[in-house]
């Protein structure tokens, strides 16, 4: 697909950068109740859809966020997700696993103004126990908006790449 | 088998580590229960009208779905009959017909080999085409439900249901029209043995207050007394469990349906609504049922939360992995935004990501692969709790415990996985049809407790 909006400038696009990483490791060090309230928009979509393997001739319409989705949270629910992390009675987090993000392929596009469209290309590395290791990729798709206190998303769409997931669960944040 | 009586021992309610990771044990699971059971194929709801069509698996079979243009249901093993390539790639979909990628092979919709290329020049009129279609599966509905068989001798499937098709009714039938599945399924695999998950559903109330400690405090509600096991609950009056003849059954937890839903007015509405309706169809004691909430296996790798409303399947993956699917069962006739609310709870309670799922996978994976070791695995798993607090009741089929925290039906599960890894074929087992619950020898149990109780209006 070619796109023929113009990317952000360099100092944006470096800006946004700079955000996801200060992110992940947010996440990467178990921040999460920090990880919402900086990044998090409270008019926050946040959605993994599923999707089917169909055949190319398919003409059936690709999922709504009326479908079956891993995850289709709004502000207080992706809250109550972390609450519960928090509660410290999750006991497969206790000992804690290890997180790691490698996000790429950052692309932004100014759909509004302080209004932005990024893709990104997320690599997710979870090592649980002694030796369990998930590995997982997603392409990500956020609409950022730069407040007075950073970018905060409104809307992250996971595309994970996977059909069968890879994994006990996929209660992480990415 | 020699010694697979060792494998459950009925009388002292326990089982053998074996049946978690043998690959011996599984090897026979795979020819005694899985090709001679009844297991889920589906549901209407997903493949509506002619040639639509869902591929899904029969333990490790890959096995193709398909309406027929008479409306009829037709199922196939998904592989060709040429030199065994797999025909159908996709999930789902609509097909006038089937072709192989390898060689290009045609199947029609009824699975029949109706075109291979270039016949003529290549086989000289010496293929049979008749002979090879894809081999056929039995396939019956129970109420919309679509079930795929291989065994001939097999009884039908609502014979296989069986006493279940008494609580079945209540919900799958329900007031107006019943429940119907929406897809697509999540699916995820989890390394485990696939009676880990269905154990629990069939009965593992005990879990409930502690593995999902830390969801049922976030989402409060009826169940937040449970959680940390903190509430001091008669837990006796809280709800029942049942076992079947042939392994199915569930755990009730009264008046607590919708419980799980945080987001839930419009499903609360659509039961107040429709109850009377169960009143009058069923009686009160299935109103009881329906508005209460259900953890619950179809023998052997089916599961279901009737209230939260989620569906699994466990299709087996060798002794120590699943893929989990998941589907969400929905009113067929409540209101689009019902359906959808309902959909999204249950997913986010029981789906991948799941609050409460989450929790469950973990344990799951431990109590399979802490069998590897040979010490270990010379242990024994107990499910004694509630033993001499259940029996027959005037009321309801199959076998009854007092309490939603027991494992009756845990006992009942591995009564019949015991009954059928040990029968020849369906014959010996039918041939048990009139003592297959005498291991429960509490027979007075319920006379006695609603007799006592009878001043008191349930139970």
């Amino acid at each position: 697909m070619t796109e023929t909006r113009k990317p952000v400038g360099m100092e944006l696009h470096h800006a946004i950068v700079s955000h996801y990483s200060a992110e992940v490791r947010m996440l990467q060090n178990q921040q999460y109740r920090q990880w919402f309230d900086t990044v998090i928009a409270e008019d926050i979509h946040y959605w993994m859809p599923v999707y089917e393997q169909r055949f190319a001739r398919d003409r059936r319409p690709d999922p709504t966020p009326g479908d079956a989705a891993i995850y289709n949270d709004d502000y207080a629910e992706l809250q109550q997700r972390v609450d519960r992390l928090l509660t410290g009675q999750v006991w497969m987090e206790d000992p804690p696993s290890r997180i790691r993000y490698f996000v790429t392929n950052v692309e932004a596009f100014e759909i509004a103004p302080f209004e932005f469209e990024v893709f990104s290309n997320v690599l997710v590395h979870r090592n649980r126990r002694q030796s369990e290791v998930y590995v997982h990729t997603l392409g990500r798709e956020d609409k950022l908006r730069k407040t007075d206190s950073g970018f905060k998303v409104f809307s992250r769409k996971l595309n994970i790449d996977a059909r069968v997931v890879q994994d006990k669960n996929l209660y992480f944040f990415a | 088998m020699n010694g697979s009586s060792a494998l459950v021992d009925n009388a002292g309610a326990s089982q053998s580590r074996r049946v978690f990771w043998d690959q011996d044990v599984y090897q026979l699971e795979l020819e005694r229960i899985f090709s001679r059971c009844w297991l889920m194929l589906g549901h209407d709801s997903l493949v509506p009208k002619p040639g639509d069509f869902i591929t899904t698996y029969m333990a490790e079979d890959r096995v193709i779905l398909s309406r027929q243009p008479d409306g009829s249901l037709k199922a196939f093993i998904n592989s060709c009959t040429h030199r065994g390539n797999q025909i159908c790639h996709a999930d789902s979909g609509s097909a006038k017909a089937f072709v192989c990628n390898y060689h290009g092979w045609v199947f029609g919709q009824d699975g029949s080999l109706v075109d291979v290329p270039m016949e003529e020049r290549c086989y000289h009129s010496d293929l049979d085409k008749s002979k090879l279609g894809l081999a056929p599966i039995r396939v019956e509905t129970y109420k919309g439900f679509i079930f795929g068989c291989h065994d001939p001798e097999a009884p039908s499937l609502e014979d296989y249901l069986g006493d279940f098709c008494w609580y079945l009714d209540t919900i799958w039938d329900g007031p107006d029209g019943g429940l119907e599945l929406v897809g697509p399924p999540l699916k995820s695999t989890l390394a485990c043995n696939w009676k880990v998950p269905t154990e629990n559903f069939v009965g593992d109330g005990y879990h409930v207050g502690w593995t999902h400690a830390a969801a049922l405090q976030m989402i409060g509600g009826e169940l937040a007394g449970l959680s940390g096991n903190r509430a001091d609950m008669p837990f006796d009056d809280l709800g029942l469990q049942f076992t079947m003849r042939h392994g199915h059954g569930f755990g009730l937890i009264d008046n607590a349906a919708t419980a799980i839903h945080v987001k839930r007015d419009g499903y609360v509405k659509y039961l107040e609504q429709t109850r009377g309706g169960i009143r009058e169809k069923f009686g009160p004691e299935r109103e009881r049922l329906y508005v209460g909430h259900w953890n619950t296996s179809i023998f052997p790798n089916c599961s279901f939360l009737y209230g939260t409303n989620t569906f699994k399947i466990w299709h087996p993956r060798g002794p120590h992995e699943i893929e989990v699917w998941t589907y969400t069962m929905v009113p067929k006739n409540a209101d689009t935004e019902t359906k959808r609310s309902i959909q999204r709870e249950a997913i986010r309670s029981f789906g991948t990501a799941g609050t409460l799922e989450s929790d469950d996978g973990e344990n799951m994976s431990s109590a399979t692969y802490n069998n590897n070791g040979i010490i270990t695995r010379k242990g024994r798993m107990n499910s004694s709790m509630g033993k001499d607090r259940e029996g027959p009741h005037p009321v309801y089929p199959g076998i009854v415990g007092v309490s939603f925290i027991g494992e009756t039906s845990y006992r009942g599960f591995y009564r019949f996985w015991q009954e059928i890894l040990d029968a020849p074929d369906w014959a010996a087992i039918r041939a048990n049809d009139d003592t297959w619950d005498a291991m429960w020898t509490n027979r007075n149990f319920w006379p006695e407790r609603l007799s006592a109780k009878q001043a008191e209006p349930q139970d």
